[in-house]
């Protein structure tokens, strides 16, 4: 049973996982962690990015970089549509922000319900070869993910350390007040983290619907998992999200191969619901 | 007298004239609203317009049931899986063990109970958002159990033709009947206790949780009490709502039912009990009459929701009481 070519096998499938699960949660917490916003529409988000890369890659055979990116892009500049009319109102309001934004949710998943039915659609795989290393085999697709994902995590981490306005960013998630008294321009600011954490939340929804299928209800599962993520790392902590990440896509990868889906769904939620009681701040989080 | 109080009323003394705390014109739309529910199924012969009646009622025992939680200070996202036990225990006992229909109903509810006693002490300690997302997980685990334990509540398929428990449930008039007496009892026991000291104690604890246990408020003990009630009176909702359709499946009990029951809260005002009464009303009678447009009707919620958490957090009653207020303040400005 746990022979080296299936292990490899669980190790490459959680890492792909694990990719898509940090993305979604960075997104999830960053808009947490600055606007203190429960961004329950998350999954709406990671849905659009699916369609974007539906038309992108499937319909216009954009090339897969320019594609996938592209797309991330499209809606992340659409999303701030939202953030104007939508979230603006809910910043620091986290319980309003809860039910306001479930229903920002309800609305844009059944508008895409009408736009494109509920059938499932597939989108094409960026690449369908084999890596073969001795005794393992990679399917490419797989590393294409994991290799978007490592540039895109490499630019955010860039991003927030180095640049001005990450520096600005990391201030409001500090404290908004101080910052602002700083002279940092928090509407600004606020949009820009909106960007990030909705163009992330696109690329990883896009990738998702990728490996498995497209339809409006693509994005429920991907919010459960931020929610576990995020839970898991600490509510609006960056390394937590990644680690949280980790922990679940490598979890659920070996868990699903060896005990089934069922099992590794309850051991995921058990674990997390244990977490909350105990340590309700998460791994890496700070207790309020 | 009522004129009386009418003028009371205006100048800023509502409660001289009052039956139990109430002014008179409360107790007429009360007794208005229960006199058209009592002739709703003789006006309306139509079965459409008496099952849409039944609909109303039950969810207004759903709605109101959370409302008791909410008062307390927390949101549960878990209410539909309460209502979820309740329905297949009952459901079950029926059909594999012969029991009669209200023993089985009352076992069910009290199942969702014992649930609540055993869940509540744990996931009460936690407050605000940590409560939402650990009920939200919780309610997703015993909706998974619902698909998973195949051989006992028929998986993802559930159960079809579900007989009906009573004779009464035969006809849609019975029906309309049995879920109306059901809904006042349960409306009545939450007014009940939200009218009594508890429900002093409970707003009490929901406006500052340490205050109130510095002034001999048990809160832990007096939130577990308050939970296990309410998801032994969702139960009834969960089993009546069942036989109605007379079919189960985990579907019903899922974030989005139990995301409703919150919509229903807030949409009408959620720290009235006429809020989730109206809320429910209105949420369980519209999507039966847009029909044709499902999605629509959905999107429609979503803008609702968005709105009103924007724009009026106290729900409907909360923007009349602001009309009100407008209004005396216009008419008060004239006299002075």
């Amino acid at each position: 049973m746990f022979t080296l070519p299936i292990l490899s096998q669980v190790l490459v499938n959680g890492l792909s996982l694990s990719a898509i699960y940090v993305l979604v949660a960075l997104g999830f917490t960053l808009l947490f962690g600055i606007m203190r916003v429960v961004n329950f529409a998350h999954g709406a988000f990671a849905m659009l990015g699916g369609y974007a890369l539906f038309y992108a890659y499937g319909s216009l055979k954009l090339p897969y970089p320019i594609a996938v990116l592209g797309s991330a892009l499209t809606v992340a500049s659409f999303g701030l549509i939202f953030e104007v009319l939508v979230y603006r109102w809910f910043y620091q309001k986290m319980f309003q922000s809860m039910i306001g934004l479930m229903g920002l949710n309800m609305a844009i998943v059944f508008t895409s319900v009408m736009i494109w039915d509920v059938n499932e659609r597939s989108i094409p795989a960026a690449a369908s070869g084999i890596l073969t290393v001795g005794e393992l085999t990679i399917p490419l697709d797989r590393l294409v993910i994991m290799g978007i994902t490592i540039v895109v995590l490499i630019m955010f981490w860039f991003f927030v350390t180095k640049t001005r306005h990450g520096l600005a960013m990391r201030a409001a998630s500090q404290d908004v007040e101080i910052a602002a008294a700083q002279g940092i321009n928090t509407t600004v600011i606020y949009r820009l983290a909106f960007f990030v954490a909705i163009f992330m939340t696109a690329l990883a929804g896009g990738l998702y619907a990728q490996t498995y299928a497209l339809s409006p209800f693509v994005g429920e599962r991907p919010l459960m998992v931020a929610f576990i993520v995020v839970i898991l790392g600490g509510m609006g902590s960056i390394p937590g999200a990644a680690l949280g990440g980790v922990l679940l896509g490598m979890g659920e990868s070996f868990l699903s191969t060896f005990y089934g889906a069922a099992v590794s769904s309850f051991v995921s939620f058990g674990v997390v619901v244990t977490l909350l009681i105990f340590r309700p701040w998460g791994l890496l989080g700070k207790p309020e | 007298m009522a004129n009386q109080n009418n003028v009371s009323s205006v100048a800023g003394h509502p409660t001289k004239v009052a039956l139990l705390g109430y002014s008179p014109w409360a107790w007429l739309g009360a007794i208005a609203a229960m006199s058209l529910l009592l002739v709703w199924p003789l006006v309306f012969s139509n079965k459409f317009y008496i099952t849409i009646g039944t609909m109303v009622v039950l969810s207004a025992i759903g709605a109101t049931s959370l409302n008791l939680i909410i008062r307390t200070g927390h949101v549960s996202l878990a209410h539909a899986a309460f209502m979820g036990v309740a329905a297949y225990t009952c459901v079950l006992l029926q059909l594999r063990l012969g029991a009669p229909f209200w023993l089985a109903m009352v076992a069910g509810c009290l199942a969702s109970g014992l649930l609540a006693l055993i869940l509540g002490p744990i996931v009460l300690r936690l407050t605000g958002k940590y409560f939402v997302l650990v009920t939200f997980l919780v309610g997703e685990i015993i909706r998974m159990i619902f698909v998973e334990w195949q051989s006992l509540t028929g998986g993802s398929n559930g159960i079809q033709n579900i007989p009906p428990g009573l004779d009464l449930m035969k006809t849609p008039t019975g029906f309309y009947y049995l879920a109306l007496g059901a809904a006042v009892l349960c409306v009545g026991i939450v007014w009940r206790i939200l009218s009594s000291e508890i429900g002093r104690a409970m707003d009490a604890v929901r406006e500052a949780e340490k205050l109130a246990a510095s002034g001999g408020v048990p809160v832990i003990q007096l939130k577990i009490m308050i939970f296990v009630i309410a998801c032994t009176l969702v139960g009834v909702y969960g089993i009546l709502q069942t036989y109605l359709v007379q079919y189960i499946d985990p579907s019903a009990f899922n974030m989005e039912a139990s995301l409703n029951l919150v919509v229903m809260n807030v949409l009408g005002g959620m720290y009235y009990l006429l809020g989730p009464v109206l809320g429910s009303t209105f949420l369980s009678a519209l999507p039966e009459l847009l029909r044709g447009y499902v999605e629509l009707q959905r999107v429609i919620f979503g803008v609702i929701l968005i709105v009103v958490m924007a724009a009026l957090p106290g729900g409907i009653i909360g923007a009349l009481g602001a009309l009100r207020r407008l209004y005396q303040q216009a008419t008060s400005g004239k006299t002075t």
